[in-house]
């Protein structure tokens, strides 16, 4: 075959710079380690490598933010053990504190502990986690939502809401980030049944100015049934002993205490429900010095007067009349009670609230060891991911290395060939 | 038998012509070997031929039954080429040079996206890293700089579109540019081809055999073909006619010069580079420039047309599509100071629409992020829908239930208008047994199904139904409408039927909620800045479809309500199938009337190669009316495949280039193993040459001792 002698110079370099751009692709990914360095040096992977790399990034801070919650549910597990331990204290102090042997001394030092116990709650409802409150719920709060009010405390507000703080993960799953104040604290409870905080006044209270209250002897329902501040309280079915009005339709109480020597008439409707009840009595507090509340959980009406002063709960018969309705039986009421009864009759509110926080814990430690799976699930997840990814970009370097040295030997053998080619000419034989 | 007697100088005459021959043929040896590195010199070679003698001459001996001949003579001097391989060899050359010129300009592209170790990709993934990151510390003493870190990687999201948009803008000027140069070397090339023939001309019509001329021309025209495909035809004449693609460039001695690249508009309205004539430029806008098939113009042709294009507009439509989905999501939300939520993205011309090249961020403070999300729960514009201390089961009808406030007569039928982003779609209610309202849940699972941009649910313990605003529930409507961003997050739902008197005669007097009939909602309404909504949404954003709508046209014909209408859509677009819900507006970005319809069947035209789709609208529509279908893939996957183009042409030109290379390198090869020329060869010519010239010096020297001895001894002493 004839060759052109152009030819042999134009082969020769072209081999060399088809095996030098060999070389320096070699070697670049030699030094990146990766194989796809450009969208075009892998161009059907390129778009799963792209998606890949998000999903990592978004898996590791998906990582960072469950470990970050696991952090925050810990610190409100935390401070849910913290109120569990303080309602157990005011237990123990309610306990000892129903005994008659005791004195008002004794009792007055008892209710110091338990005004300290409900610092320390209020505390406990300000509990922060990375400047968070987190019992405050979803509104913007400049300061601490719980807020105790008077000297001794005699009221606690809450500046916050009921909207519990939730998280959502990337999968588009919710997480609670914690509980709210009405699941830990029972505030606002939908029964109507009194929040860890008043529950520690009254309790105070009751040992601190033997307060005198008459409270249902026992709950006024049919077991199985109970009585919502929206149920008409002579709904069929649900008093144990039902509501018979007097001629008239009324079942009216009269309230006689030293404010009110002759006694107060309240007129009670037996159609409207428990709320309108108590702001019929609550109404008078002022001409009977006698407030009523109704624990919803327990229920049980609870008719009290401050500082220990006596009053009487009487059935009356409207005029014309011939017989009284009978509030008092219905209600268990009895005619007067004494301050041990007060005392104990907090027993049942207290562990009404020492349920509501035990419940949020089992809650909150539900939500971490879920979070756990979460964690480890991502992780994983990452790990898989990464995997696939390095299968994608990453070089094989013996194979490149091998490769990088072939295309060494090759090149030399070019380079000597050439150098070769060129030195001979048949003019080198001419005489 | 007589004797005739030979001149005596008929010998050296003789040799004297076979001394010249060989004196020819070393020169031509001299001058192939003078030209062994010149390109597109062909080896040219002497042929030589016994010189038949005159009749009478001395040479011319019939006496003697024979002829003695009249010595060596050159016939003439051959070129040894091959026209067969120079077509094939340009046609490899044509095809080398489209892949290479734009090899280099995707290379310098890719860099330039920096995908996948850099580049949008990277801070897209930054972006969302950091919402996510935001989404988890929303109310902590570190949301701040967790919140200003989103702002900043929002910041490099949009340097980084800016800078690849600007790049691909560059990359298109320098293609222009580049083609304007190369188009000056054509004109340059083209004046020499038609000098040439005309010289060739003229030397073939006095029988010359112009070979140099020849093997310039050749070349020139190897040259042309870099630059686009060519074709030629020698003529009778000489001279040869080079077209292009059918279209003269060369004929005999014209040359018809380009102009220079210009910018036009393609039939279907997109900017198109293309060149024309100079002397005979298209009367229309539209017309399509010269087809040039292959070479380095048609390279950057397709290069400008079908790759730096189309990426732009596609970036263009990530951008958009990014502006969109988060700007509903921030501009539906209530920012950490409780004041309506704004646009995260902006353009930066206000008056262009948002792309790579014009966005920017719309907010400058991090308090401004999205938080809360809103909603009509907290206010007072809702009151309880339970009558007084009754407890509403929300799975037992509604007709006539005593436990509602104002129960409905059987039967109530209405429609409700909700407006969101300034769109209004409409929702049909009925109370009646197995109807979409029979119960509250029943109408909360059917509000909610209808994605009008708005959610319901009840909140059992305030005894109210709660609709709050979702931006990921948003209808095709509101999300195939391009920049119809609301500019506060309020929202309206207004009962056909409702009045203040009869609450228990319209839906939404019915739920407790006729106070939010015609009344906007405002930031109190929020659960809190700490209800993460707004954030959330944005995280959700990300997962969900994007904002670059599949398919966006206007339809150049008038729809006919209830008539089956078909329409052609632009090219490139296939995302759409039969049974894809389109949203028909009277304008792009929204407008009435409006409303979905369902694609019935797609049709291709096999010779146009455009897709129609066919539909039946329920309304009619005037001339113009906007088409959308929504994207069916998230941002994410959208840029995704745009770096999988951008791969797959920069691995189609690479391997073209390198294909091509060989290919032509090979074609060459065999073309210079017939016409190239060898030193060797040459050499062995020299020698052959040189000797037979020493032998015939030699025979003259012989000769002239004969002569000398019957001169010189046969004389007179």
């Amino acid at each position: 075959m004839r060759i052109a002698t152009s030819q042999i110079f134009s082969q020769q370099t072209a081999s060399i710079d088809n095996l030098t751009a060999q070389q320096s692709q070699l070697g670049n990914e030699l030094s990146t380690g990766k194989r796809v360095n450009r969208p075009s040096d892998d161009p059907t992977h390129i778009a799963q490598d792209l998606s890949l790399r998000t999903q990592i990034a978004q898996g590791n801070q998906t990582g960072d933010n469950v470990a970050n919650l696991s952090a925050e549910l810990t610190t409100v597990d935390g401070a849910l053990s913290s109120v569990t331990d303080v309602l157990q204290k005011a237990r123990a102090l309610a306990v000892s504190g129903a005994s008659d042997a005791l004195t008002p001394a004794q009792r007055q030092a008892m209710a110091t502990q338990v005004d300290g116990l409900l610092g320390e709650l209020v505390g406990l409802g300000n509990t922060q986690y990375a400047g968070k409150y987190v019992f405050g719920g979803t509104a913007a709060l400049g300061q601490a939502p719980v807020k105790p009010g008077g000297t001794p405390t005699s009221s606690v507000t809450f500046s916050g809401n009921l909207q519990s703080q939730t998280q959502v993960l990337p999968s588009g799953q919710s997480v609670p980030s914690s509980v709210s104040i009405q699941q830990a604290f029972n505030f606002a409870s939908t029964d109507g049944s009194p929040n860890a905080f008043q529950t520690l006044i009254d309790l105070r209270n009751a040992l601190a100015q033997g307060t005198v209250a008459d409270v249902s002897q026992a709950g006024v329902n049919v077991p199985g049934t109970s009585l919502a501040p929206i149920t008409p309280i002579n709904t069929a079915g649900i008093l144990s002993t039902p509501l018979v009005a007097d001629a008239n339709g009324n079942t009216d109480i009269s309230i006689s205490s030293a404010l009110a020597p002759n006694g107060v008439t309240i007129a009670i409707n037996p159609n409207l429900p428990m709320a309108s009840v108590l702001a019929a009595i609550n109404a008078q507090t002022g001409a009977t010095g006698v407030t009523a509340s109704f624990d919803y959980a327990q229920q049980k009406l609870t008719l009290s007067s401050s500082a220990g002063a006596p009053f009487q709960v009487q059935d009356i018969v409207s005029p014309g009349a011939p017989t009284p309705g009978n509030f008092t039986a219905a209600f268990g009421l009895t005619q007067q009670a004494d301050q041990t009864n007060t005392v104990s009759a907090q027993i049942g509110d207290v562990d009404t609230i020492l349920n509501v926080a035990l419940n949020a814990r089992t809650t909150v430690g539900q939500t971490i060891q879920n979070l756990q799976t979460v964690a480890s699930l991502q992780s994983s997840q990452v790990l898989n991911n990464t995997a696939v990814q390095s299968g994608i970009e990453d070089a094989d370097i013996a194979k490149v290395i091998t490769a990088f040295s072939q295309t060494q030997t090759a090149l030399q053998a070019a380079y000597g060939t050439t150098t070769k080619l060129e030195s001979k000419s048949l003019f080198d034989y001419l005489g | 038998m007589s004797f005739f007697p030979q001149a005596s100088f008929y010998g050296i005459g003789l040799i004297g012509k076979s001394l010249d021959a060989f004196q020819l043929a070393e020169n031509v040896t001299s001058n192939n070997i003078a030209n062994v590195n010149t390109p597109g010199a062909s080896r040219q070679q002497a042929v030589l031929t016994q010189a038949v003698p005159i009749v009478g001459s001395p040479g011319y001996a019939v006496h003697v039954g024979g002829t003695v001949g009249d010595g060596a003579a050159v016939q003439n001097i051959q070129r040894i080429h091959s026209d067969t391989y120079d077509s094939m060899f340009r046609g490899a050359s044509s095809s080398q040079n489209y892949y290479s010129v734009q090899n280099d300009a995707l290379n310098s592209l890719q860099s330039t996206f920096g995908d996948p170790n850099s580049g949008v990709s990277t801070q897209f993934t930054a972006f969302q890293t950091a919402i996510n990151q935001m989404v988890a510390q929303a109310g902590s003493g570190q949301s701040d700089s967790v919140r200003a870190n989103v702002l900043a990687q929002a910041q490099s999201l949009t340097n980084a579109l800016n800078q690849t948009a600007s790049a691909i803008t560059a990359q298109k000027a320098t293609t222009l540019s580049q083609a304007g140069t190369l188009v000056t070397t054509v004109n340059g090339i083209l004046d020499q081809i038609a000098s040439l023939n005309g010289q060739i001309r003229a030397s073939t019509a006095v029988g010359d055999n112009p070979n140099t001329f020849a093997d310039q021309r050749d070349q020139l025209i190897d040259n042309l073909s870099q630059y686009m495909s060519t074709q030629t035809a020698i003529q009778p004449d000489g001279s040869t006619l080079v077209t292009v693609n059918g279209q003269a460039l060369v004929n005999d001695a014209v040359a018809y010069h380009l102009a220079t690249p210009t910018i036009g508009t393609s039939a279907t309205g997109q900017s198109t580079f293309k060149i024309d004539f100079a002397s005979n430029p298209p009367a229309a806008a539209t017309a399509p420039g010269i087809p040039l098939g292959s070479g380095q113009l048609a390279g950057l042709q397709d290069l400008y047309n079908n790759k730096l294009s189309v990426y732009g507009t596609q970036l263009d439509q990530f951008s958009s599509g990014l502006a969109d989905s988060i700007n509903r999501v921030t501009t539906a939300s209530y920012d950490q100071n409780g004041q309506p939520g704004q646009a995260l993205f902006a353009p930066i011309v206000g008056t262009l629409p948002i792309g790579a090249a014009n966005i920017r961020l719309g907010i400058s403070n991090a308090s401004q992020l999205p938080l809360a999300l809103a909603n009509t729960a907290a206010g007072s514009l809702v009151v309880p829908l339970n009558s007084a201390n009754n407890v509403v089961d929300t799975s037992q009808q509604l007709t006539n239930n005593g436990n509602l406030a104002n129960p409905p007569a059987a039967g109530l039928l209405g429609t409700l208008t909700v407006t969101v982003d300034g769109a209004s779609q409409s929702f049909t209610y009925s109370t009646t047994a197995g109807g979409n309202a029979d119960s509250i849940d029943d109408f909360i699972g059917s509000f909610n199904a209808a994605h009008l941009g708005a959610t319901a649910s009840y909140d059992a313990s305030a005894q109210r139904i709660v609709f709050a605003r979702d931006p990921a529930n948003a209808d095709l409507a509101h999300r195939a409408a391009q920049g119809a961003n609301p500019t506060d997050p309020t929202f309206t739902v207004v009962d056909s039927n409702y009045a203040v008197a009869t609450p228990a005669t319209s839906l939404l007097g019915v739920l407790g909620a006729g106070g939010i009939d015609n009344v906007v909602e405002n930031a109190a309404n929020a659960f809190g800045s700490h209800d993460n909504g707004g954030a959330n949404a944005l995280l959700a954003t990300f997962s969900s479809s994007s904002g670059v709508p599949a398919v966006q046209t206007t339809s150049a014909a008038a729809a006919v309500a209830a008539t089956p209408m078909t329409i052609p859509l632009p090219a490139g677009t296939n995302d759409v199938t039969v049974g894809s819900v389109l949203t028909l507006d009277a304008t792009t970005g929204g407008g009435a009337p409006q409303e979905n319809v369902v694609v019935t069947g797609i049709s291709i035209n096999t010779v146009t190669g455009i897709e129609s789709i066919t539909f039946v609208p329920a309304a009619a529509h005037a001339v113009g009316f906007s088409v959308a279908s929504a994207q069916v893939q998230t941002l994410g996957a959208f840029y995704g495949n745009l770096i999988t183009q951008v791969g797959l042409d920069g691995q189609t030109v690479s391997t073209g280039t390198s294909t091509q290379t060989t290919l032509a390198s090979n074609i060459d090869a065999t073309r210079q193993g017939i016409s190239g020329i060898n030193i060797d060869e040459e050499t062995q010519n020299l020698i052959k040459y040189q000797n037979a010239y020493q032998a015939a010096a030699r025979t003259m020297n012989v000769l002239d001792s004969l002569l000398n001895t019957v001169i010189n001894t046969l004389g007179v002493h």
